[in-house]
Parts: C-alpha cells; structure tokens; sequence
C-alpha cells in the first residue's frame, strides 16, 4: 500500500477507536438463570425483564430457563468453562456448591441496602449467611403447609388436626371408598425430602447438626419422626413411592387425596379443580403436641455471579429495581399463591394484592404467609451452614433414609443410624 | 482428482475413523485419566491417586450392586424384546392385507423421542386418571390400584416393559429381515412333503434365522446396557436404588455426589465389562459358516 | 401355500394384540390432549372423550419456547443425518470393496464403539466442547449425534453394499471407472434404499436424544425439542393436559417423515442384507 491510503485508514482507525468506547461503555448484557420453567412463569419474567430493559437503555438482562434437574450438574460446568449466567436463582442448599468452587463474592454491603429499604425477613437472610459473607440476595419465599378441603373434613365428622395423634386419626377416617386420608410422598426426590423435614420440624428434631457441626441426625425424636411419617404412609395412594409435587396436587386436585402437603396447591386447585375459593383450607402442619408449629422454609435467592465490576454494578441494579413494590409483586405473582414475599413493603405491596389469583384466595395467602414466619431449613439452622449439606440435599439422603423403611421394610432405628452414616460419608 | 490406489481406502474411510476416534476415543482416554485423578465437582482439579480409585470402587457393595442390576436388566430386556420381536416377526411374514402397512407402521413406538415415551407411560401407570390400573381392576387381575414405581421389583418390571415396548418394534424389522431372505420354496417344498406349520419353523426358519438372532441379541445387550434415560427420568435409579444400573450409577456418582474421578473409574470398568462380553460375542458368533 | 382358519385365527390375534399395545397408549395421550384437565386427571378415565377443549396446545403453542426447540430439533437431525451419510457411505464402500492392512481389526473395532457406556464421555467431552467453544451450540449436538450413529451406519452400509450382485460393479469397474466414481455413479443408487435406511435411523437417533443435550446446551434458543419438552411440564407442577398436548405435538413430525420415507426405510431394511 502506499503512503496515502495507508495514512487514511490510520486516521480513520484511531478516529472509530475514539468514539467506539463512548457507544460501547453504555451497553452491558446480562443473562439470567433460574429454574422456574412453567411456560406462564417464564412469560412473567419476560413481562419484567422487558420493563426493565426499556427503562434502563444501557443494560439488557435475558433469561435462560433451566432445570432443577439438571442445574445441579451444570452450573458449576458452566462457569468453570467460563460461559456461565451473570444471576442465578438458588435455593439455599445449592449455594454451597457455587461458593465451593469460587464463583461466589460476598454481597454482604448490598444486601444490608436493600435490608434498611425493604425489610428483609431476618430467616431470608440467616439462610444465605455464613462463613463470613452473605452469598446471595434473597428474593421469594417457600413454605409447606397442609391443604385439605374443609366440606370434606366437615362430611366426615372430623375437626382439622392440630396434633399428630389428631392428624393420624383424621387420615385413617378420612382414608376409604378410592379416598386417600393423606397423600404423603415417598420418592427419593426433593419433595419427600421436604415433606419428611417438616414432620421432622415438628416434632423435635429440626436440628440435624450440633452446634459444634457433628451430625445429630441419628436421635430419637428423628426416629419418632419417621416412624409417625411410615405410619401415616399408609394412608397413601400406592403409587406414592413415585411422586413428586405434581402428582400430590392431581390427587388433591381430582379429591382423591383429602390432604396434601404442599407449598400451594392454589393454581392447581383454581384451573384443574373446582377452584372454590370458600372450600380450600389450609393450616400449619400439625406439631406433635400441638404446641408451636414448624415448617420447611426455601427462601428463593439470586446469586450475582459477575467477576467483572460493570457487570455486577449493572445486576445490583436490576435486583434493586427487581424488590422495589411496584415491581415486586408482579415477579411473586408469576405463580399466584406459591412465591411469598420476603420483605416486609412486600407483603403489603398493593402488586402483590392486586393479582385476581391473590385476592380470590386472600385468606389462605395470608394464612400461608403467617406459617412461613416460623420456616427453617435442615443444614441451615442456627446461623451455621453444615458443610456437606449440599451433597445430602443433592443425593436425598433424608428421603433414601424414608425409603429404606417404607420400600425394603427396614427397622426405623437403624435405618436412621444408617442414615446418619450416609451423611457421615458424604461429608468426607 | 486421481488419488494413488494405495491410499485410496484411506482417503474413503480416514475422515470416519478420524471422527470416531476424536470423538469416543479421545474422551474415553480423558475419562481414564480423570479415573486416576480425585477429582470431585465438575470444573475442579484433583491429585494424582493411581489406581485408588478403582480399588475402592471393586470392593464397594453398591458397585457390585449395580453391575448385577445391570446384568438383569439387560437379560431381561433380550428376553423380552427377542419374544416380542420374533412374535410380531414371524406375523408380519406372512401376507394379508395391509402387510405392507403394518410394516411400515410397526416401528411407531421407536420413532417417538425417548422423553414422550418417558411422560406417556408416567401418565398411564399414573393413580391420576393413568389408564393401567383402571383396566387392571376392571378385568379383576388386582382389586387395588398399583404402585408401579413403587415397589422395587414391579418397579424394574415396569421399566424393562417400557424399554422394550419402544425398542422391540426396531428387533422386529431386523428380525423381519432375516425372514425375508428365507427363500420360500424351502416352505413350498417341505410343506408338499408334509410338514406342519411347526415343522417348518424348527426345521427351517429357526436354524437360518439363527446368525440373525445372534447377532441381534448382541447389538441389543449392548443398547440396552446402554439405556439412561428411560431409567432416569422415570424413578432416577430407585426406589430405593432398586433401579440403579451402572449407567445411573455414574451419572449420580458424577452429578449428585460430586464425585467426578469415582464415576469415571466405574464407568472404565463397565466399558472393560462390555468391551469383554463385544470380544467374545462377536468370537462365538463368527464361528461356525453361517447357513445361507 | 394357504393358512388353516387356524392359523389365520392366530395371526389375527397376534396382530390386534399389536396392533392394541402399540396404538393403545397413543390414542389416550391424543385424546387426552383434548380433555379438560378434570377429565384427564379424573379418578375413573374415559376412553372416549367428554369434553373438548384446544386451551392445552394454545398454551404449548403460545406460551411455550415450544416451536422453537421442534425447529433445532429440526436442525440438529438434519445436519447429523447429512453428516453421518458423508461419512460412512465411502466408509461402509471401503470396508466391503477395498482391501487393506487391518480391515477387519478395524472393522470389528468400530462396533467396539457401542461396547461402552456413552456417560462416560459426557463428563469429558463437555470439557472439551467447553474449551472450544462449543459449549451451548448446535453444531455440539450434531457432532456428538454422528458420532453415535457412526458405527452403525458404516455396518448398515457395508452389508447393504454387499447385497449388491458383484457382477453389476465388475461391469461398472470394467467400463473403466476410479473407485470414486463408481461409487458415486454405480453403487450409490443401487443401494439407494439401504442409504434411506440409515438416514432415517440416524434421523430418528438424533431427534430423541436427550442426555447430551441437556447438559451441553445452556439457552433456551439452542435448547432441542426433547429437554425443552421435559422443561415445560414443570418440577412443582404437572400440568398433565399441558403434557399430553405436547406429546402428542411431538409425534406431528416424525409422523409425517415416516408416512414418506417410512416404506423406504422397512424396504432398505428387509431388502437389505443384514448380514
């Protein structure tokens, strides 16, 4: 090339080098992964994101909807081969791993802002808050419950159960003529792990750690647990030992089951049942003595994952945005009845209420609301996490314990010791 | 373009067996070497450990535990799946209106993706309006419903059913084939001679079908040894680990346990289980000529 | 040679058995895509429906990523079967017709191939797909699909090459043709239906695997139709009607290939030497 074109194309090169930086400062892209794969929740959040995305031009956030399934697996694949999202929903025993393998930084700071502006639910936070950080933001609210429906209850004579012995009793008179008193699962899968912890957080035995971080697992009020648990199995439909959530609300939903336990059955009972509003009841799961009732809480979170400072700055933004009422409720009511709200101006925010589903079923959201005040989590009571936790949620070792009782017919005691074992050896 | 004679062959079958090997050997190279590692997560490093690994997963019972299920299942489905297919082979020899259609329509559950199969036979086995147990009850074979994931014989049972009815109708063509080539005045003449439908059967097509048989039973053992995710989407291995194949194992070892370097020294030894049984299969059938 | 009324009687009772347990179940889940969700999950089911409504597939169809997984589907077979066929004709020619140092070893190692368990180089292909870039792409699929289909395909064809009658590819040598064009010219049509056969085997392969893409694939609008499919149901949830509506959506295309091509493929099979 000769000396004039060539000194052309420099000029013209350091001219687009000066003004690339000023387009290209603006726009940051962010991608979003979380696990809620209905296609009317993923539309909601499009809803948002879209909203979002148009009032702050310089940020563009997306979704990927993935699966619980398979998450587990690929999320720290993802971000280990570097193409991993800049936010990710977690549920509390799934944060762990992530923090294992480095991907985490503390959101202590942002999480005490958003905490002086929105009032977080002090449990929400415990969750997500151990060795020395707070490891993600916590962003919606999951408790069980028990659902029944109230005519059914009525016709049968009896009163809504309150104790165990009640709760038995009620299942066994209830159960008969292609009815089911109580539809418990015995999968070795997520949900029995949460129906099995809430029995278990009623009757003594929430702890399964000491205090010094040795498992306690193997105790007598865990055995009494499931014991009760086996027992009430009985009242089940055969196919139990197979289901997940879906099937325990099709057998509410089609009343077959009188009573399930469940986060919400709210949805389901609205479109594939009869969806009266005046005949879903729906309590805090029956303590053994009756007195304070405990439940599994899953506080919902989102961990920003950005190792890069602008991209970090431009998610803070959209999870601030994301907590502020007006918006807040939007996001919950992706799936009317089922994301409870974990601030305080949430669970009076008029967006929240506003939703047809929420104001049809008012009184039940607001019963659900108040169980979930009392919500804990197996690994992550009293402020500490237990190391292993992850590995045993991820391998369903409180279900697999259920399942050697209630499918090879072991004895509960030693069944519990092995299940204690099991724990001991994943945590090595 | 004139290539030399000499690399001719070369040149038409070098890009498949680059491929292959790119493809299954350099991974599988990979997966030993992560078998001598003690790699945990996915993504992370670990230290060398030898053969550690293998050591305790040869004298781990759920190892053992596994490969035996694993050993039933794929009996199970020959056993299964030959019957069937030679049934539904033999009928669809014969000739009767629609023959042709019936051929080219056998195969309908082995053209549907493997996750429909998965979610039609969880609806149908399901207690929430599955039509398996209404049918079982109406015609008086259980007069309760049935758990059939639930119980962990019935559960395999199950499976082993649902395996087979999506992959028996594909056996059926192979084992058409092999019919098909059965020349018909072998039947013409030995029926003039007298011979009974029976005496056809064992006297001719049985013995000329045989090298088809074997071979096919070899390719299905190992598919079927193979199957995943009929298996893991259905009970994930249980219940109560009743399910757990070698494939599952792995995929649990991996994915659940973080176990990353353990899962890579099973599935090294389950390859060392099929390639040993590939080797002598394919020995014990190129021996005697076959029978044409 | 005629049936007894016997043995017409046998072979009508095999066949309606068929015939019954392979359309049974496909009939309920087509039906049940049209119930009302009381209907399908009701506590005694009916075998001819009651209700009729399309909210199921209204919902698939608009609320869903639904068209998009079927059109990568689409995409991925396609490309996996184009390759396949590019790969293993002159292969499966070459392992019939050539003869050089280690043909059978090699042959016979191809089908050690399928001798173990594809999960074991899940773990380090995804390694490997990650640092090139590959992670989250179709063209990972495609690559993993042929190499699954590889095998097979090479033996399918080389027994199909086989059957032909060697008088007809003397003649064609003769006529003074290099091995290439031969194959291109002679063979290649003569074995036509065998071609069709593989390429439907490889076609269906491709469009119900499901392990591989799940972990591979990381978005949406990568994502092929069997993980998406499963997506949708919903973990928390089964919307059952959802479910049947779009299992019976997913059968549409394979239905259709096979009402074309399917006589080909049965033809190339039974036609076909399997040797």
């Amino acid at each position: 090339m000769t000396g004039s074109p060539k000194r052309y194309l420099l000029l013209t090169g350091a001219a687009l080098l000066a003004v690339l930086p000023l387009g290209a400062a603006a726009q940051v892209d962010l991608t979003l992964w979380h696990m809620e794969q209905p296609p009317h929740r993923v539309e909601r959040v499009q809803i948002l994101l879209d909203e979002f995305n148009a009032s702050h031009p310089e940020i563009t956030v997306s979704q990927e909807p993935q699966n619980w399934g398979e998450i587990y697996a690929k999320a720290p694949a993802a971000l280990a081969a570097g193409v991993g999202p800049d936010m990710l929903f977690a549920i509390p025993d799934f944060t762990p791993i992530l923090l294992g393998i480095g991907a985490l930084t503390s959101v202590e700071d942002f999480v005490t802002e958003l905490d002086a502006e929105h009032n977080f639910n002090p449990s929400a936070v415990e969750a997500y808050s151990y060795d020395e950080g707070v490891w993600a933001v916590p962003l919606y609210n999951m408790s069980m419950n028990l659902w029944y429906r109230p005519s059914v209850l009525s016709a049968a004579g009896i009163d809504v159960p309150q104790t165990w012995d009640e709760w038995k009793a009620a299942a066994e008179t209830l159960t008969g003529d292609g009815m089911y008193g109580m539809g418990l699962p015995a999968n070795q899968q997520l949900y029995t792990d949460q129906t099995i912890y809430s029995v278990m957080a009623n009757g003594g035995a929430s702890e399964i750690y000491n205090a010094d971080g040795t498992l306690n697992f193997d105790n007598p009020h865990t055995v009494e647990a499931y014991s009760f648990y086996n027992d009430m199995l009985a009242f089940s439909p055969p196919d139990a030992a197979s289901w997940t959530w879906g099937e325990a609300e099709a057998c509410f939903a089609a009343n077959s089951c009188a009573m399930v336990m469940q986060f919400s059955v709210i949805s389901t009972y609205d479109t594939q049942a009869e969806g009266n509003a005046e005949d879903l009841g729906v309590v805090a799961i029956p303590s053994r003595d009756g007195d304070t009732s405990n439940t599994i809480a899953y506080t919902n979170a989102v961990m920003l994952l950005s190792q890069d400072e602008e991209r970090m700055e431009a998610s803070k933004t959209f999870v601030r945005w994301l907590l502020e009422p007006e918006n807040y409720g939007r996001f919950l009511n992706m799936e009317p009845g089922l994301f409870m709200p974990v601030t305080a101006d949430g669970a009076e925010a008029e967006s929240f209420w506003s939703d047809p589903m929420v104001d049809k079923y008012r009184s039940q959201i607001e019963t659900v609301i108040e169980n979930s005040q009392n919500g804990m989590l197996f690994g992550f009571t009293s402020g500490r996490v237990f190391p292993a936790i992850s590995a045993i949620s991820a391998q369903n070792v409180l279900a697999e314990t259920l399942q050697s009782i209630a499918i090879r017919g072991e004895d509960v005691a030693t069944a519990v010791t092995d299940g204690q074992a099991r724990m001991q050896d994943l945590t090595e | 373009m004139k290539i030399p004679k000499h690399i001719l062959p070369f040149a038409f079958i070098g890009p498949a067996m680059l491929f292959l090997a790119a493809m299954l050997l350099w991974p599988l190279a990979q997966a030993i070497i992560l078998s001598l590692q003690s790699v945990r997560s996915v993504g992370t490093t670990g230290d060398w450990v030898g053969l550690s690994n293998y050591r305790e997963v040869l004298i781990d019972p759920v190892f053992w535990g596994s490969a035996w299920l694993s050993l039933i299942w794929v009996l199970a489905n020959a056993v299964l799946q030959t019957l069937l297919a030679l049934v539904a082979a033999l009928a669809l020899n014969q000739s009767f209106p629609g023959v042709r259609i019936a051929r080219t329509w056998i195969v309908l559950t082995w053209i549907v993706p493997t996750v429909v199969v998965v979610m039609i036979w969880r609806w149908l086995f399901s207690t929430s309006g599955g039509i398996v147990n209404p049918l079982l009850m109406l015609s008086g074979v259980t007069d309760a419903p049935v758990g059939f994931f639930a119980n962990p014989t019935i559960a395999f049972a199950t499976l082993v059913f649902i395996n087979s009815w999506r992959w028996f109708p594909f056996i059926t063509l192979m084992m058409l084939a092999g019919l098909t080539r059965i020349p018909r005045d072998l039947y013409e003449a030995a029926s003039i001679d007298g011979a009974g439908p029976w005496k056809r059967f064992s006297r001719i097509t049985w013995p000329l079908l045989a090298p088809t048989l074997g071979v096919l039973l070899v390719i299905g053992t190992l598919l079927s040894f193979n199957v995943f995710d009929i298996i893991w989407l259905l009970t994930a291995g249980g219940p109560a680990d009743s399910t757990r194949t070698l494939p599952v194992l792995i995929y649990e070892t991996a994915f659940k346990s973080y176990r990353m370097s353990e899962a890579a020294a099973v599935a090294v030894l389950a390859t060392v289980f099929l390639m040993g049984f590939a080797l002598l299969a394919t020995r014990w059938l190129a021996r005697p000529p076959e029978a044409r | 040679m005629k049936r007894t009324l016997r043995w017409n009687l046998a072979l009508l009772a095999v066949l309606v058995s068929l015939a019954t347990l392979i359309l049974l179940p496909f009939w309920f889940v087509l039906t049940g895509s049209i119930k009302e969700p009381a209907e399908i999950i009701g506590r005694e089911p009916t075998m001819f429906p009651q209700s009729f409504t399309l909210q199921h597939y209204a919902k698939l169809i608009s609320a869903s990523d639904y068209p998009v997984y079927m059109m990568n589907s689409m995409i991925v077979a396609t490309a996996s079967t184009v390759i396949t066929l590019l790969l293993a004709i002159p292969a499966g020619y070459a392992f019939f017709r050539m003869s050089f140092a280690g043909r059978e070893t090699l042959y016979r190692a191809i089908l050690l191939a399928y001798a173990f368990p594809s999960i074991v180089i899940l773990i380090p292909l995804f390694g490997i797909f990650a640092k090139l870039g590959l992670l989250d792409s179709r063209l990972a699929l495609v690559l993993v699909n042929v190499a699954f289909a590889l095998p097979f395909a090479i033996w399918m064809l080389r027994s199909f090459f086989a059957s032909i009658p060697i008088e007809i590819e003397e003649a064609a040598r003769l006529d003074g043709g290099a091995p290439l064009t031969v194959l291109r010219r002679i063979m290649i049509p003569l074995v036509a239906p065998g071609i069709a056969a593989v390429a439907v085997f490889t076609f269906i392969t491709s469009w119900t695997e499901y392990v591989f893409a799940s972990v591979m694939i990381l978005s949406d609008a990568k994502r092929p139709m069997p993980v998406g499919f499963s997506g949708i149901i919903g973990q928390y949830q089964i919307d059952w009607g959802l479910l049947l509506a779009g299992a019976s959506l997913s059968l549409l295309p394979v239905v259709i290939l096979f009402a074309f091509v399917g006589r080909w493929f049965v033809a190339g099979l039974t036609e076909g030497a399997v040797k």
